[in-house]
């Protein structure tokens, strides 16, 4: 198997939770994932913010992981935002609606600008 | 359309390794795709690669999955060929993510959805003991190459 190993880290920045993903985000990212949104929760705030500077490959497991995060976040009623992708795959976030569900920036700083 | 035979590859069915493939069409395909054509092509092999890998195939490696790449003046044709099941490939819809997002729908089905989403062209072949599923993507762009479902 040649499949790139997730690495998330979350960090703290203006009040929000930023999980900055590196690698693929595929099957085998989903303990990655999760574990880092448990963390990042762990910071007593609403926004968490997924960094996809790093990430360079998504594909249809990967969507549905993310979705999972959306799904968690909405039943806590905590907001996820996202900076960082591609143009190819800020493409794949429209047409799946991801976009409908979470706010899309460019970068880092339009973030915490938004904060 | 007539078309020329770029490449052909037998892949064993190994997960993750869709990537490893998609390199190898990408070579083969050469200049003739580029920028968000290119990406978009990527993108749909990559998905019918893991799909015929993990539904057609059910990840049994010893099952190949044929990939051949094809090139017109107009257009690049990329078909994947799995030989494990006798379910067909079904026609598919746009998930609905709102359903997921309530819990309603479990949150899968993006990989046919986004192979056709992508694709220029997408036709599907349920044979006996095989599936085909057959894309294509325009060389020249010709406005929204990213379909809305």
């Amino acid at each position: 198997m040649n499949t790139k190993i997730l690495e998330a880290n979350v960090r703290c920045e203006s009040g929000a939770a930023f999980i900055d993903l590196q690698g693929e985000i595929s099957a085998p990212a989903e303990d990655a994932l999760t574990r880092a949104y448990e963390e990042a929760i762990q910071a007593n705030t609403n926004t968490i913010v997924l960094n996809f500077s790093a990430v360079d490959y998504i594909n249809s497991t990967g969507i549905a992981l993310i979705l999972n995060l959306l799904v968690k976040a909405g039943r806590s009623h905590r907001r996820l935002y996202a900076f960082g992708l591609s143009d190819h795959y800020r493409e794949i976030f429209r047409i799946t609606r991801l976009a409908d569900f979470m706010k899309i920036f460019m970068d880092e700083s339009s973030v915490l600008a938004a904060l | 359309m007539e078309l020329m035979m770029l490449s052909e590859f037998i892949h064993p069915s190994q997960p993750g390794t869709e990537r490893q493939l998609v390199e190898k069409v990408v070579r083969a395909v050469g200049g003739r795709l580029e920028g968000e054509t290119l990406e978009r092509m990527k993108t749909a092999v990559s998905e019918a690669v893991m799909n015929a890998i993990e539904h057609g195939n059910r990840n049994r490696e010893e099952l190949p999955v044929r990939v051949e790449v094809m090139a017109s003046e107009r257009a690049v044709k990329v078909r994947v060929t799995d030989y494990g099941s006798e379910t067909p490939i079904p026609e598919t819809t746009a998930p609905d993510i709102e359903a997921m997002l309530a819990g309603q729908a479990k949150p899968r089905g993006w990989g046919l959805f986004l192979i056709r989403s992508m694709s220029d062209e997408f036709h599907i072949t349920n044979g006996s003991g095989f599936h085909t599923m057959e894309m294509v993507f325009y060389t020249e762009s010709s406005g929204n190459e990213y379909k809305n479902p």
